[in-house]
């Protein structure tokens, strides 16, 4: 089947097998591998991507769900050298520590801001606690994006 | 030798001391870091591993020909072809030859590796692994060590293969290995106590979860196999690897994703290299997370303690004996128990002890290492038996244990002389970060209760039984100016890479603009043991400082007579080589390189092992090369209505040494009390009885996450440690350790109730608060 989608700001038309899923779209057909797989059941939030502006599992999506809408995955958010500020938030917070969880952790956090740029700390962690992270206890992370939220709003 | 052993030397920290994000930091929050699942090499075809479905059986027939002759298919790896290549040893494994390359007569867990197809495709490899036919004949198995410890139990191995020296199995048996360490006069110590108190715990297996599976890349042709893997330890796998194909071989280990104890040993890398020998041509390995769950697990755990103490709280005598599940074969287990050994009786002054541990093989999965296990079940264990203790004896639980808490200098079971053994800071670090005086908020209505509650623990690192250098490292000044240093530590999120360049960078004297990593990969990287134990800092650390002083004086001897100034007078700075008291005159690095006619490169190593000297003249033996002390203060609330437990806050503290990265130090606390609060409160792996695991995908197995995480205080005592590089000794697994034993602490301080086992389900926490309530009535 036919899926035409705008991935991080480009146009992409491929053919793929009805069966296909989002992530094997994203990382097998399109070469994007900053999005990461874990569980492969939608629960861990490892392959988080946002479409249409709104996180989703990229596990638990089909590559024909896309279809017509705009993806971004953490390639088309910032550069090592020009990090997006939530990106530099989480350097900065020790938001990361194998870096595994960061892209779909980044990239649920632009989509809490950009629905809600204001949240409180229990918005945050209901927000954030559907993506799983194993190394940091999440306490870098809450300081991640609660400092992305105080940049916002600066 | 090490350089820190001359710790008189003095040395300017620039980079040391200094709180720093990683220097991969940007590239993994950007997406740009490769794991294992994001490389793949030319010509690569994909693999998909044939799993047990039995827990134990013999395997009676094995038929791949239709998935042979399914298009795309490029070959199938079983029993035949490992039996029929004079070529492959057919066992391996670290400490017990018992590990089959691919199961060849019995398999002996369920997930056990039968039989490898190798296709074009991944989905290829996948469809044509439906199409192996396996006739199994299954056996009784043994899914627990009480079953495995039965008379007429089934035996898991009908012969045992040890190979490390330190392992006696107990043959005709399923202990595979069995050890006991003494102190005193146990007997005595029990004759002089005014009470003795006895109990027993447990703790069921539980998986580490790291979200980057286990992966392997395998290329088998050339003059030298070459394996991609995310393993934590390449250097004996590549040692492995060599034994069992005779064949010279490379191991490169990338970024990994987390690995907590699960990636320390190799279990699909030896298969995956067969399968790529048989394909001719390299092939890639990635497992299901399903597939994780039946590749390495933290064992069961159980435990006896009889501790007798004084009157006033002197623990006098303690037996301790514990059993560890290594499941089905002993690639980790047995060495773990053996080496927990060291520490089973806490951080406290025992002057009489015994300590047995059975390592007991079962048909579940391997065990691995998780994060300090089983230290963190033995600190459960003496910890929660002492606050019985002080509530029976009504001394306060501080003062029990200050009253018994080490010292410097004291005597340890082992026999060591215990450094650097600040447990009474950390116990008042933890206490006060808590706020352990300030009134607990009340309870509303009676239905949430809360408690606090506090565990210290000793934590030893892998040490040999005699001197030797486990690791290298190499530290090389090339023509681009830049210093390269090459070590074998694996960055598993533990932020390495950081570490060594803060110690390199402060060894030579400049700063990370000039430096450049090189890690974990045996073809660039001097050999190094493995990546865990909390082991990296202090070893690796101190073969960077010792490799970098050589290179120094390499390098101020090969400037001088360039300058026409002594060696002595030449300072190196980021600059490069200057001339004291000359601005003006000098030379850059690249220069240097030029003139010198080539680079330059010197190897470092650190030994441990053998005997200490201590200040009372005597030689001490060394079973530990560092011990962290650490202390956890936890609150709690419990939910009386639906047995919930939540822990609040939890703080944190360890003896680290010098603190090479501070605040890297306080997020591995963090993220070891993260992680080990799920195995507390509600992890646990589930088997049937046939040996079947219950819940092996993440929607039945529910892990952390922000909203069950509690407020961290973590803290460090920073007392330079003499011997560690910069006076720093490792820390990753403590945060973890300490977790247990505090939260059942809070939960007895907060309803009364006293819990033996974790996690603290509610189910189980409301039955105990029921039959509490009626037995107070």
């Amino acid at each position: 089947m036919n899926v035409n989608v705008n991935v991080n700001g480009k146009a992409e038309q491929r053919d793929v097998a009805p069966t296909v899923k989002l992530l094997e779209f994203i990382r097998d057909v399109l070469g994007l591998k900053g999005t990461k797989e874990y569980c492969h059941s939608g629960v861990c939030g490892a392959c988080t991507v946002l479409m249409g502006g709104k996180a989703i599992s990229a596990c638990s999506t089909l590559a024909v769900q896309a279809d017509g809408h705009e993806l971004l995955t953490i390639e088309g958010l910032g550069t090592p050298d020009d990090l997006h500020p939530i990106q530099q938030a989480f350097v900065d917070n020790f938001g990361l520590q194998c870096g595994y969880c960061t892209p779909g952790m980044v990239l649920l956090t632009k989509s809490l801001l950009d629905e809600n740029p204001q949240p409180t700390r229990e918005e945050i962690i209901r927000y954030m606690g559907s993506n799983i992270c194993r190394c940091t206890g999440y306490a870098g992370i809450l300081a991640s994006v609660e400092a992305a939220v105080a940049q916002q709003g600066s | 030798m090490c350089a820190s052993e001359n710790p008189k030397q003095p040395r300017v920290t620039r980079l040391v001391g200094q709180s720093m994000p990683t220097l991969e930091a940007a590239d993994k929050a950007t997406g740009r870091v490769e794991y294992m699942g994001d490389i793949s090499v030319p010509n690569m075809a994909h693999a998909k591993i044939v799993r047990s479905p039995f827990a134990h059986a013999r395997i009676t027939s094995i038929d791949a020909s239709a998935a042979r002759a399914l298009p795309g298919v490029v070959c199938v790896f079983t029993r035949d072809e490992l039996l029929a290549d004079p070529n492959m040893e057919t066992l391996y494994g670290f400490v017990y030859r018992d590990v089959p390359v691919v199961a060849f007569d019995k398999v002996r867990h369920e997930g056990d590796i039968v039989a490898v197809v190798v296709a074009e495709t991944e989905t290829g490899a996948e469809e044509a692994a439906e199409l192996v036919d396996v006739d199994y004949e299954e056996l009784p198995s043994v899914m627990s060590v009480d079953a495995a410890l039965e008379d007429g139990a089934v035996h898991v191995h009908d012969e045992f293969f040890p190979i490390a020296p330190e392992l006696r199995p107990r043959i005709g048996t399923n202990i595979c290995h069995e050890a006991q360490i003494t102190k005193g006069d146990i007997d005595q110590g029990f004759a002089e106590a005014d009470f003795i108190y006895e109990d027993s715990y447990s703790a069921p297996p539980v998986q580490h979860c790291a979200l980057d599976r286990h992966a392997v890349i395998a290329d088998y042709e050339g003059d030298e196999i070459t394996v991609w893997t995310n393993c934590q330890s390449p250097f004996p796998l590549q040692r492995e690897i060599k034994r069992i194909f005779g064949k010279e071989a490379r191991v490169i280990v990338p970024y990994v994703g987390g690995g907590f104890g699960s990636k320390s040993r190799e279990r699909i890398e030896v298969v995956i290299t067969a399968a790529a020998k048989l394909a001719k041509r390299p092939v890639r390995y990635i497992m299901t997370q399903e597939e994780t769950f039946q590749t390495f697990i933290r064992p069961a755990y159980q435990s006896w303690i009889k501790t007798g103490v004084k009157k006033d709280g002197t623990i006098v005598a303690r037996h301790h004996i514990f059993t560890v599940d290594v499941g089905a074969y002993a690639i980790s287990g047995a060495r773990s128990a053996n080496n927990t050994l060291k520490v089973a009786t806490g951080p406290y002054r025992i002057p009489n002890a015994v300590v047995d541990c059975y390592a007991v093989y079962t048909n579940k999965p391997p065990s691995a290492p998780y994060r300090g296990l089983p230290t963190t079940q033995h600190t459960m264990s003496y910890e929660t038996q002492l606050d019985r203790i002080a509530k029976d004896l009504g001394i306060d639980r501080l003062e029990l244990r200050r009253l018994n808490l080490v010292r410097e200098g004291d005597i340890h079971l082992t026999g060591d002389w215990l450094r650097n053994a600040h447990t009474h800071e950390c116990l008042d670090q933890v206490t006060e970060a808590i706020g352990w005086d300030k009134p607990l908020p009340p309870s509303d209505d009676g239905k949430i209760v809360r408690g606090r509650g506090v565990a210290s623990t000793i934590k030893y690192t892998l040490t040999p039984p005699r001197q030797m250098s486990e690791n290298s490292a190499e530290v090389a000044l090339g023509e681009d100016g830049i210093f390269e240093a090459r070590f074998g530590t694996v960055n598993i999120g533990q932020g390495s890479d950081t570490t060594m360049a803060q110690i390199t960078g402060d060894s030579i004297g400049v700063g990370l603009d000039l430096l450049r990593i090189v890690h974990s990969d045996t073809g660039l990287t001097p050999v190094d043991s493995s990546t865990t134990a909390s082991r990296s800092t202090y070893h690796m650390g101190n073969a960077l400082v010792d490799a970098s002083d050589k290179l120094k004086q390499q390098i101020l001897a090969a400037a001088a007579p360039m300058l026409e100034q002594n060696a002595d007078k030449l300072t190196i700075s980021d600059e490069g080589i200057s001339v004291d008291g000359d601005p003006g005159n000098g030379l850059s690095f690249d220069e240097l390189v030029r003139r010198n006619g080539g680079p330059f490169a010197a190897m470092g190593e650190c030994i441990v092992g053998g005997t200490w000297k201590a200040p009372d003249g005597n030689e001490y033996p060394i079973a530990s090369t560092f011990w962290t002390f650490a202390s956890c203060a936890a609150e709690v609330e419990v939910d009386t209505e639906t047995g919930e437990v939540r822990l609040v806050s939890a703080a944190a503290s360890a003896t680290t040494g010098t603190a090479i990265n501070p605040r890297s130090i306080e997020t591995q606390l963090e993220g070891g009390v993260g992680q080990e609060m799920g195995p507390t409160l509600f992890e646990q792996m589930v088997w049937t009885d046939s040996g079947q695991l219950m819940n092996a995908t993440l929607m039945d197995y529910p892990l952390p996450t922000m909203q069950t995480m509690p407020h961290y205080e973590p803290r460090f005592v920073e007392h330079p440690f003499d011997g560690g590089p910069f006076g720093a000794k490792g820390m990753g697994e403590i945060g973890a350790v300490i977790v247990p034993g505090a939260v059942l602490n809070a939960v007895n301080d907060a309803t009364g109730v006293m819990f033996h086992e974790v996690p603290l389900l509610p189910f189980k926490v409301l039955e105990a608060l029921d039959s509490h309530a009626s037995s107070e009535a």
